[in-house]
This record gives structure tokens, C-alpha cells and sequence, in this order.
């Protein structure tokens, strides 16, 4: 194996995949968390990564399906600890100020892309954010082009409906 | 609330699309002819044209904990790098094969006798090892092993990993049996002795029965004091007789077991540059068991030694 490469790998592409999964949890712990998973599991199979793939793509598709286990079991949780959850959600206001994300214009479309179903955030965060074209993202969510594309579509307009009445912050 | 005409629901997703700069250029045309007759249409062209710009902002957000996170994944990463062997399996005519690797270097060459499968595998049992399968870099170190006990081949220049040494000593005694040239044999007394531990034959033995890397570190070539190929991986006579074979040392059986003829070999004294006849009257002085002995003057001299100037193997070859 060439050390050399899979170092070449993580120095590469780390930033983004966190990022990545600080958007699609919303969490910086957690996404310390899965960002770990996501390159341990990759180093593990790395080997088998042809010389000519998109590793870009395949450590997306990785963090992807890392992240959408991490949803599951984190359901099943809450589905099993309503109680308990409570009282962590409680606490979660007063976490260290490094787990507060954006300023209050970022915030209110964290919070937003934050409530969209599992695969309209990960759609919408791998298409918009960085830009994966729509056969990776299928891929990654183990559906077609055109699902991920109605993901995006979808998330958009639950976007545009919960941004309603709000000022946006100048684009580009 | 009411309900889009049904030309604009059908346009929707082509104006979303295009209003986030993810449409093609026809689909762009189409939803701007459109928009250009539909106010409601037009309207939600800017809302998502807006929506767009702030993504775009927000996107390039800080991520807060990012340098922690990358610490957090280079130690972790660091353990499991250092856990990782990479093996593979393959046939050879020595039986099946597992050879394994670190990022160090080769740690474990393995004679599967149980099965050829991974599960049969000791590197399967070892604590603290995570072993993952490899592809073509475990399979040019095969073709190399594979040229190597064809006699096609008679160095290995691999890196060695020697994690799997059970001690110091297991270690040293590994070491010392790697430096037996191609086409010689040494007695475990003779490693003990070059040790410093000229009591601890039997533990030498013991370490070259659990040797990582047979093969690369050629416990074959060890032998006992009288000749004797003694044992080898178990119950593995016949290799050890095959590989040294290849290399030009013959074994006979003599008195119901596997002996190398010592006395018809060419020698070698412990810091000598020369080799001797087995008859030199030099070579007579000296300890047997401290001799490394060469079934042939072409092995002898590929390790670097000349012939003795005293009893001429160079003039007088031994016959068989």
C-alpha cells in the first residue's frame, strides 16, 4: 500500500467532508464523529480504489451512507428515548460556542436545511454545496438521477416555503 | 390558498432548476419563455434566484472545529495504520501462501495447512491486528516469492516489519538467521553462539519454529550441529529439503533422517573472507559449529569470498 496516497487523500479532501457532515447534522461533534468513520472506512478499503476513480465522489458516497446510519440509529434512539431526549435538547442551548454554527442569516437556513428529511439534506447539501453532479449523488444515496434531482427540487421548495417573509441575505 | 394553473406546476421543477443554475440551456429557454408571460412564475424565478445566492453564501461558512476534527482523524487514523496488515493468498508450489504487510514493510509470510482460506489463517488470530485484504501490491511481492523458490531468483530485497517477534531475543535470532547467505546453512548452536547465548540452541530452535517470515528470513538454511535438517514450520521436512534444494544444498537421508553432508560442503569461519575446503587444516581449529557451510564454490563466492589461499578449493572442487 502507498501510505503516500491515502495521506494525499485526507489532506485533500478532509475540509469538505466534514463540512459536509457538519451540514447534514448540524453538530460539529457529531461531525467530528462520522467524518472519523467515514476516512477509517475508507482507508480500510481504499486498496481496492482504482487508480483512474473519482475519490473525491467515493469518499462522499462513504460519508453519505455513514451519515444516513448515523440518522437511523439516531431515530431509533429517539423513537426509544423520548424522555431522556428532552431533557439533552434542553442542554443543547448552552453548548460551547464552537457548536454555534453561522451567524443569524446562515443560522435560519442551517436551521431550515437542518428539518428536511435525511435524503433532501444530503441531495441538497451534495448538490449545492459541493456541487457533486447527480450521478455521484445517486449513487451515494444508493437511488437514480432523477430521484436525486426530485431530492433537490424538493428541498428547494421546502426551502423557498419556510424562508417565506424572511429577508435574505445578498447572493453573489 | 390557491392552486397553481397546471402549466406552471408542470414548469416548476425546470424553473427551480433553472433559477439555481442547475438546467441546461434549453430547459432555460422554455422556463424563460414562460416566465415572461407568467407574473407568479416570474416571482418565484427571484425568490429561488435569492435562495440561491444566500446557499451560495452559505456555504462558504466557517466550519468551527475543523482543525480539532482533522486531529481527532490523524491519531485515530495513526492506530488503525499501525493495527492494519494487508494480505493475500495465493497458490504456490509450495502449498498455499498468505503473505502479509505494514506500512513498514512485510510481516508475515504464512503456509496455510488448515484451509486456504483467510479464516484458517494464524494471521486471523493474531490480538491487535487488523488485517484487510489486498490487491496487486501483495501479489507483486508474490511473483517475486514465486521466481525466489523457482530458483529464478535469488534475493529478496523486501523491507521487513519484524512486529511479529515474539521478544528481543526472537527478534535478534531473526535477524542473525537473515544474514546466512543464498546456498549456505548454519547450525542453531552457530546463531546461538554469534548471540552471545551459546547455551540457548534449544531457544533458538523454538524461535525459528515461530518464524514470521519463512522464506524472507531463511530459517531453512539453519540446521543442526550434525547436519541434520532438524525441523521446519512444524511438520515441513519436505520444504525445507525443496528449498534447499533450489539453492544447491543438497539433503540425503542418512541413518533414517534428513541430513546435509557437512563434511563434503565448502566453509566458512566466522569473519573470514575466504572459503576453505572442508579438509583445511585451518578450518580444523575452529569450533564446527561456528562454520557456515556452501554446497557450492559459485554460492560461496557470490557471498563475497574468495577462495582460501591455503587449501585452494578454487584448484581442488570438492566431487560428489
Amino acid at each position: 500500500m502507498d501510505p503516500g496516497r491515502f495521506d494525499a487523500l485526507v489532506a485533500a479532501h478532509h475540509g469538505e467532508i466534514y463540512r459536509y457532515l457538519l451540514r447534514a447534522t448540524s453538530r460539529a461533534s457529531e461531525a467530528d464523529d462520522l467524518a472519523q468513520e467515514t476516512f477509517l472506512r475508507a482507508y480500510r478499503a481504499h486498496r481496492t480504489l482504482t487508480p483512474d476513480a473519482n475519490a473525491r465522489a467515493w469518499l462522499f458516497a462513504i460519508a453519505t451512507n455513514v451519515a444516513k446510519n448515523h440518522f437511523r440509529a439516531e431515530s431509533r434512539r429517539r423513537r426509544a428515548h423520548t424522555a431522556v431526549r428532552a431533557t439533552l435538547s434542553a442542554t443543547d442551548g448552552a453548548e460551547p460556542e464552537s457548536e454555534t454554527l453561522f451567524n443569524e442569516a446562515r443560522a435560519r437556513l442551517d436551521a431550515v436545511v437542518a428539518a428536511l428529511p435525511p435524503k433532501q439534506r444530503l441531495a441538497f447539501t451534495l448538490r449545492k454545496v459541493h456541487d457533486l453532479d447527480y450521478d455521484a449523488i445517486a449513487r451515494s444515496l444508493g437511488c437514480s438521477a432523477e430521484s436525486a434531482r426530485a431530492h433537490v427540487f424538493q428541498a428547494l421548495k421546502k426551502i423557498r416555503v419556510s424562508l417565506n417573509g424572511h429577508e435574505l441575505p445578498p447572493g453573489e | 390558498m390557491t392552486r397553481k394553473p397546471a402549466v406552471c406546476l408542470e414548469i416548476e421543477p425546470a424553473l427551480v432548476a433553472a433559477a439555481t443554475g442547475d438546467a441546461d440551456r434549453a430547459t432555460s429557454a422554455r422556463v424563460e419563455s414562460h416566465t415572461r408571460l407568467c407574473a407568479p412564475c416570474r416571482e418565484d424565478f427571484a425568490r429561488y434566484r435569492a435562495i440561491d445566492g444566500a446557499v451560495h453564501a452559505w456555504r462558504r461558512a466557517p466550519a468551527p472545529a475543523e482543525e480539532a476534527a482533522r486531529a481527532h482523524l490523524a491519531s485515530r487514523l495513526a492506530d488503525l495504520r499501525r493495527r492494519t496488515l494487508a494480505y493475500g493468498i495465493f497458490p504456490s508450489p509450495l502449498g498455499p501462501i498468505l503473505i502479509a504487510r505494514s506500512e513498514e514493510g512485510v510481516s508475515l509470510v504464512e503456509y496455510l495447512s488448515g484451509g486456504h482460506d483467510f479464516a484458517h489463517s494464524r494471521l486471523s488470530r493474531i490480538e491487535g491486528v487488523e488485517a484487510l485484504p489486498d490487491g496487486a501490491e501483495i501479489e507483486a511481492l508474490y511473483c517475486e516469492l514465486l521466481e525466489y523458490v523457482e530458483g529464478r531468483r535469488t534475493r529478496l530485497e523486501w523491507p521487513l516489519d519484524l512486529r511479529l517477534a515474539r521478544s528481543g531475543f526472537h527478534r535478534a535470532v531473526l535477524e542473525a538467521t537473515s544474514r546466512i547467505p543464498y546456498g549456505a546453512v548454519r547450525s542453531y548452536a552457530g546463531i546461538a553462539g554469534e548471540l552471545g547465548k551459546p547455551a540457548a540452541t534449544r531457544a533458538v530452535a523454538q524461535a525459528l519454529r515461530w518464524n514470521p517470515l519463512p522464506i524472507v528470513v531463511p530459517c531453512h538454511r539453519v540446521i543442526g550441529a550434525s547436519g541434520a535438517l532438524t525441523g521446519y514450520a512444524g511438520d515441513k521436512l519436505s520444504l525445507k529439503q525443496r528449498l534447499l534444494a533450489v539453492e544447491g544444498v543438497p539433503a540425503v537421508t542418512a541413518r533414517r533422517e534428513l541430513r546435509v553432508p557437512c563434511e563434503c560442503m565448502y566453509v566458512r569461519a566466522p569473519g573470514e573472507t575466504a572459503y576453505c575446503l572442508p579438509t583445511c587444516g585451518w578450518v580444523a581449529t575452529q569450533p564446527p559449529r561456528q562454520l557456515t557451510r556452501f554446497g557450492s564454490r559459485e554460492r560461496a563466492e557470490a557471498a563475497g569470498l574468495e577462495p582460501c589461499a591455503e587449501c585452494r578449493p578454487d584448484l581442488h572442487p570438492i566431487s560428489r
